[in-house]
């Protein structure tokens, strides 16, 4: 018996607000990434869940795309991480303002 | 468009030669003038001499008059329909040649003593070779804008030799004061061509002169006023007459030769040339006459009261002069150009013999300081006293002869006031020649007297300028110097009698016939008759002179004046009255009215205007899009977090926005 | 490949190698970048009217790549290539090599503008020249502001050149028209068009009030370039009047021919008068040209033939005399270390050479009838006059007698008065120096004398364009 939509729909949002928390609230990086992380997996969720109930591939190929950029996203963010923060003891994202106007 | 009238259209190599030939003449020097030294002078004399010969050759062709076309006309090139080039060699522009040409010989040729030993020998003759080229330009040319391109060739010349010393401050700026008041004339030229070229379109003399009958009066006045600004600014007539006695800065033989002998009377020339137009514009003739007669007034005026000996002999040309534009004005042209003839000859020959008093005097040209010169230099003497006498119009000399057929003239054509002027002034140019001639040859050699003795304020000497004065003194053959001043002595004293005499029937009026005779004269314009003889008239010139002679003598040369003369010239200087001192102030009404106008307006431009006022607003955009800026900046914290909850708050807002809207719908 | 690609591509192409040099190399680069120059100089002259067309766009509107003379724009190429070779040949400053590149690169986007037969082109070409020289005012000017000074103010001009050139493409359907005796083009957006070209172009030339950029830009820029974008640079804009506005909306430059030729009897006056008491003999020359240019303005505003024939003139003669003019100065401030006229003073005696070259160029510069200048001013003015305009011919004589009065200021507080002993003396023009600006004097004297092919061959477009004029 398959699980109805409403669940699914409730399991993704409910994710979807914990990366977001996480990305403004925490200052570590490697957490706001994880966050990110979890925002996808939120979307990919529903694209699936979507996918099955209306019988379209197109939202599972979606979900492989959003993967993999996903994982491209990781690589680079985590070496622009390591990259910044060598020299430092310690990772928090608000010591990083060079970008400020 | 391109049928002449003037001129018997043909090929006549020989005028381009004699054109060309002192322009090459100029370049060469210029390029080679280091290799030359010395020999400069000779090249230059040379081809200017080669240059009169061929004039000489021409002569033929020159005075041909075949059908109505008279002298020889060789074309050269065209910019387009209407605007050719040419040159026209006719008995006007033929008598203009010769004087250019053999006077100008003379002259380059008195030079190579005058300026023996000066640092840029080569360069001095480069420029007089250049000015014999664009003076014959401007009389060579067969249309206005080929007249107009000599108008400032001359100009340049004059520039350049009048600021010849171009260290010493006073030759720059006089320079540059006689070469723009010359624009002013240049430019009133050009409105004429403007003119011609609207209403005949084409700028030929022939094509004009043709046109003329056919063209309105007012249109014809203000042809012929636009032509006269160009004629009087070149020619020194009031109100533009300020820069020929500063232009005395430039070295002696250019006085002689640009600033009395050729280019100042340019502006008769122009008149002359332009009969036709004048003829059927008696408005113009009393304008130009009155001028004329204005400017010789005022010239003899102030020539009364300089002291410098080379500023009288100026203000004697530009009165001069002022006789000529008399006569041509009124329609004497006959007259007018035969002063400009025998003036060529008189004026060279008093600068030249000028020139040789300051050459001996280590470049003294304050008549206060010199006296006694009779017995150090007769030559001089003699040389100055036979120019006196020619130019005062004492009978039998060449200067009568021309001097009372302008005044004559002045009253055949109907002017009597104009008579009145030109009897008057030849009283005062008597007395200021004397003057000049008393004071410095005449009584005891006042070289040593302490200036202020003599009532002389501080002024900067003329000549050239300290540190060439041992090379000055270098030793040039004396001969170089006097040879060409004694053969000028000839055709002062006696070339108006060869020529002039026997009024009409002269041969000088047989030579011009063709040219002037054959003119219809309208109206007012035409002789009158008169109840008094030419004889008659006469007399009274010379009485006037005889007038100022005996003023002179009273008080320069009776035994008392020579006593103590010293005492007398300083309180001469001291009582000259302020208004010819200082020149009727027209120099300061210039200033006040133009030089200063413009200096202020650019100041305020410059400084004012264009950096606050026209770049502000430019400053304005730039100042509000740099608020704008620095307004935005400050949402950049550069915090990542920050940026995140925008985000999520402008995600939450479009969120918001559709699910509200969807609710309504 | 064809030579008008050819004499496009060349200088760029050759600027951009020349990066490849070492950096100190300096007479190298000078010898390079003018055997490149006066290669463009041959291939201009040999291309004359041969075309070259690639396609660029079909939609919105027709555009293409399409480059080739036109017989206006033949002179202004011709110009373009001598006076950057002269320019180059003169250039003596700190890293000479870059400045040779940049001015090949600024040589080859004005020949892409004048050879351009597309308005998209034009327009592209029209902001690409602006940056070689953006980047010499960076690296050789007094203060950076001046460089975006020029940029923007020149930017916002090449805006509404493309904003012009869009609409102009949208609603005309193609953007091929340049020197094509095109229809005329009328319409509900018409004068809105006119009204962006015409803004780019007052800004170019420039016309009084939107000058300012010019005086600091000029005296900012070193000689070389500063002779090249004065000379050429600035006819972009009055090339523009000629060949497009009066070509593709003479209804339009009739309609303002009042605002325009006041503006420019303004300019006149206002250079000629700011030129007066100017110091620096950079701004004395750049006022100048607010002065020379504005009577361009005044014959383009008339719309008659003879007018714009002596405009065509007068537009190569001041290229010839300002380049000279900037040439000159550079050579003096070169020797002397400044530009302040009344520091300086009695370089005649030592430097006989050089002050015959400045002589030469100042009297072009002030009309000096036998020179270009003269020519030019004169056909003008006949032109105007004969169109019935006279208070502008009034109006430009007075100039020209304030231009003389200016022109000899500049030339005697340089060149006369005594000389300053506590100075050393420093030589007189070398050979390079001299051949630098001989050919400019020379084709000065030149056009002087003789300006019939100017006048000549270009009745043609002249006539066909000012023919359609209501």
């Amino acid at each position: 018996m398959p699980v109805p939509i409403g669940n699914y729909l409730a399991l993704a949002t409910v994710m979807f607000f914990i990366g977001v928390a996480g990305v403004i609230v925490r200052r570590n990086p490697l957490v706001m990434l994880m966050s990110i992380e979890l925002m996808f997996n939120a979307a990919n969720l529903l694209l699936i869940a979507y996918a099955r109930l209306w019988l379209q591939n197109a939202g599972q190929i979606f979900a492989f795309l959003v993967i993999t950029v996903a994982a491209a996203e990781a690589a680079i963010g985590l070496a622009i991480i390591v990259t910044t923060f060598r020299p430092e003891k310690y990772v928090d994202v608000d010591d990083i303002r060079t970008l400020h106007g | 468009m391109t049928q002449h009238v003037l001129g018997v259209s043909g090929s006549y190599p020989l005028i381009v030669a004699l054109w060309l030939l002192p322009l090459a003449g100029a370049l060469f020097c210029w390029a080679f003038g280091p290799q030359l030294r010395a020999m400069a002078g000779w090249v230059a004399s040379t081809v200017v001499a080669a240059s009169f010969v061929l004039t000489a050759l021409s002569w033929g062709a020159a005075t041909q008059n075949a059908g109505g076309a008279l002298g020889a006309h060789q074309p050269l090139l065209s910019w387009m329909p209407g605007l050719d080039f040419g040159l026209l060699l006719d008995p006007l522009s033929l008598l203009w040649t010769f004087i250019i040409t053999g006077v100008g010989f003379l002259i380059v040729f008195y030079s190579m003593g005058y300026m023996d030993g000066d640092r840029a020998f080569a360069r001095f003759f480069a420029y007089m070779s250049f000015f014999v080229f664009a003076m014959l330009t401007l009389v060579l040319s067969d249309n206005f804008v080929g007249l107009l391109v000599g108008w400032g060739l001359v100009g340049l010349a004059s520039y350049f030799l009048i600021g010849f010393w171009f260290e010493r401050p006073s030759a720059v700026a006089a320079a540059r004061k006689a070469f723009v008041i010359n624009v002013v004339g240049d430019v009133g030229m050009m409105f004429t061509i403007f003119l011609i070229f609207a209403n005949v379109h084409s700028v030929g003399f022939g094509d004009t002169f043709a046109a003329a009958a056919t063209l309105g009066p007012g249109l014809l006045f203000a042809i012929c006023l636009a032509l006269f600004i160009g004629a009087a600014a070149k020619s020194a007539q009031v109100p533009l007459h300020t820069w020929l006695p500063d232009a005395m800065e430039g070295p002696t033989p250019v006085s002689a030769l640009i600033h009395a002998a050729t280019m100042v009377t340019a502006g008769v020339y122009l008149v002359a040339r332009c009969a036709p137009l004048w003829n059927h514009s008696h408005d113009a003739q009393i304008l130009v006459g009155t001028v004329g007669g204005v400017t010789a007034l005022a010239g003899a005026l102030l020539g009364m009261a300089q002291w410098d000996i080379k500023r009288i002999l100026a203000y004697s040309t530009m009165s001069q002069i002022g006789y000529m534009i008399m006569g041509v004005g009124v329609g004497a042209y006959e007259g007018g150009v035969a002063h400009f003839f025998t003036h060529a000859f008189f004026k060279a020959q008093l600068f030249l013999g000028s020139g040789l008093i300051i050459h001996a005097l280590a470049n003294e040209q304050d008549v206060r300081r010199m006296g006694g010169l009779w017995r150090r230099m007769p030559f001089a003497f003699w040389v100055m006293l036979t120019g006196v006498l020619s130019i005062c119009g004492v009978p039998g000399f060449s200067g009568f002869f021309s001097k009372d057929q302008v005044v004559y003239g002045a009253l055949q054509h109907g002017y009597p006031w104009l008579y009145a002027i030109g009897v008057v002034t030849a009283g005062i140019t008597a007395y200021y020649m004397f003057r000049l001639l008393f004071i410095t040859f005449l009584g005891e050699y006042r070289g040593d007297v302490a200036p202020a003795d003599l009532g002389i304020a501080g002024e900067a000497p003329a000549g050239p300028p300290p540190g060439e004065e041992e090379a000055h003194h270098a030793h040039a053959p004396a001969w170089l110097m006097n040879a060409p001043v004694a053969i000028l002595v000839v055709p002062t004293v006696a070339i108006g009698a060869a020529l002039m005499y026997g009024g009409p029937d002269s041969r000088w009026s047989a030579f011009f016939a063709p040219l002037f005779g054959g003119e219809p004269v309208s109206g007012a314009a035409g002789t009158v008759t008169l109840g008094i003889s030419e004889w008659a008239t006469s007399a009274m010139l010379f009485a006037f002179v005889l007038i100022g002679f005996a003023i002179a003598w009273r008080r320069y040369a009776t035994a008392g004046a020579k006593q103590n003369a010293v005492e007398r010239l300083r309180r001469e200087s001291i009582g000259m009255p302020a208004l010819l001192v200082n020149r009727f102030y027209v120099d300061d009404v210039i200033d006040i009215l133009f030089v200063r106008p413009a200096q202020s307006l650019g100041a305020f431009f410059g400084r004012v205007l264009d950096p606050r006022v026209l770049d502000g607003a430019v400053r304005d955009v730039v100042f509000w899009a740099r608020w704008l800026g620095t307004a935005f900046r400050s949402f950049q914290t550069g915090l990542v977090r920050a940026y995140a909850l925008v985000l999520v708050f402008g995600a939450a807002c479009f969120i918001a926005y559709y699910a509200f809207a969807g609710s309504v719908r | 490949m064809s030579l008008v690609l050819a004499t496009i591509l060349l200088p760029i192409v050759a600027g951009a190698l020349l990066f490849a040099l070492p950096r100190n190399s300096e007479t190298a680069a000078r010898a390079i970048g003018a055997l490149v120059a006066a290669a463009t100089v041959a291939t201009t002259v040999v291309a004359g009217d041969a075309q070259w067309s690639f396609h660029w766009l079909s939609r919105p509107f027709t555009a293409a790549f399409h480059f080739g003379a036109t017989p206006i724009s033949y002179w202004l190429a011709l110009l373009l290539a001598i006076c950057t070779a002269c320019a180059i040949a003169a250039t003596r400053v700190s890293r000479t090599r870059d400045m040779v590149a940049l001015i090949l690169i600024l040589e080859g986007a004005m020949m892409g503008l004048f050879l351009a037969r597309d308005l998209l082109v034009f327009a592209l070409c029209w902001d690409l020249m602006l940056i070689p020289v953006f980047f010499a005012l960076v690296g050789w000017g007094e203060h950076p502001a001046t460089a975006w000074r020029y940029l923007i103010y020149n930017f916002a001009g090449g805006l509404t050149l493309l904003l012009a050139t869009a609409a102009f493409g949208v609603i005309y359907g193609s953007t091929d028209v340049i020197g094509r005796g095109a229809a005329p083009f009328a319409g509900g957006w018409a004068e809105w068009i006119y009204a962006g070209f015409a803004f780019a172009f007052l800004v170019k030339t420039p016309v009084w009030p939107l000058h300012t950029w010019m005086p600091p830009t000029y005296s900012g820029l070193p000689s070389p370039m500063v002779s090249v974008v004065s000379a050429v640079q600035s006819k972009a804009g009055l090339y523009g009047f000629i060949a497009i506005a009066l070509a593709l909306l003479p209804a339009y430059v009739h309609a303002f021919a009042l605002p325009l030729m006041i503006l420019g009897a303004i300019s006149l006056v206002y250079g000629a008068v700011v030129a007066l008491v100017q110091n620096d003999v950079k701004r004395v020359v750049a006022y100048s040209s607010l002065s020379h240019l504005g009577l361009i303005a005044i014959a383009v505003a008339s719309g008659n033939q003879l007018a714009l024939k002596g405009a065509l003139v007068y537009i190569v003669a001041h290229g010839l005399f300002s380049a000279a003019l900037f040439i000159v100065l550079g050579y003096v401030e070169e020797r002397e270390d400044t530009r302040s006229l009344s520091r300086l003073g009695g370089l005649g005696w030592r430097n006989p050479r050089l002050a015959g070259a400045l002589c030469v160029a100042a009297l072009a510069a002030l009309g000096l009838p036998g020179l270009a200048g003269f020519a030019g001013e004169l056909i003008i003015l006949i032109g105007v006059y004969q169109a019935g305009y006279v208070w502008p011919v009034i109006v430009a004589l007075v100039a020209i007698v304030a231009a003389s009065a200016y022109m000899l200021r500049l030339y005697q507080d340089i060149m006369n008065g005594p000389p300053d002993d506590d100075v050393p003396v420093r030589p007189d023009l070398g050979w390079r120096e001299a051949l630098a600006v001989a050919p400019l004097l020379a084709a000065l004297v030149a056009v002087g004398v003789y300006p019939a092919p100017l006048l000549g061959t270009h009745a043609a477009p002249v006539v066909t364009t000012s023919s359609r004029t209501p």
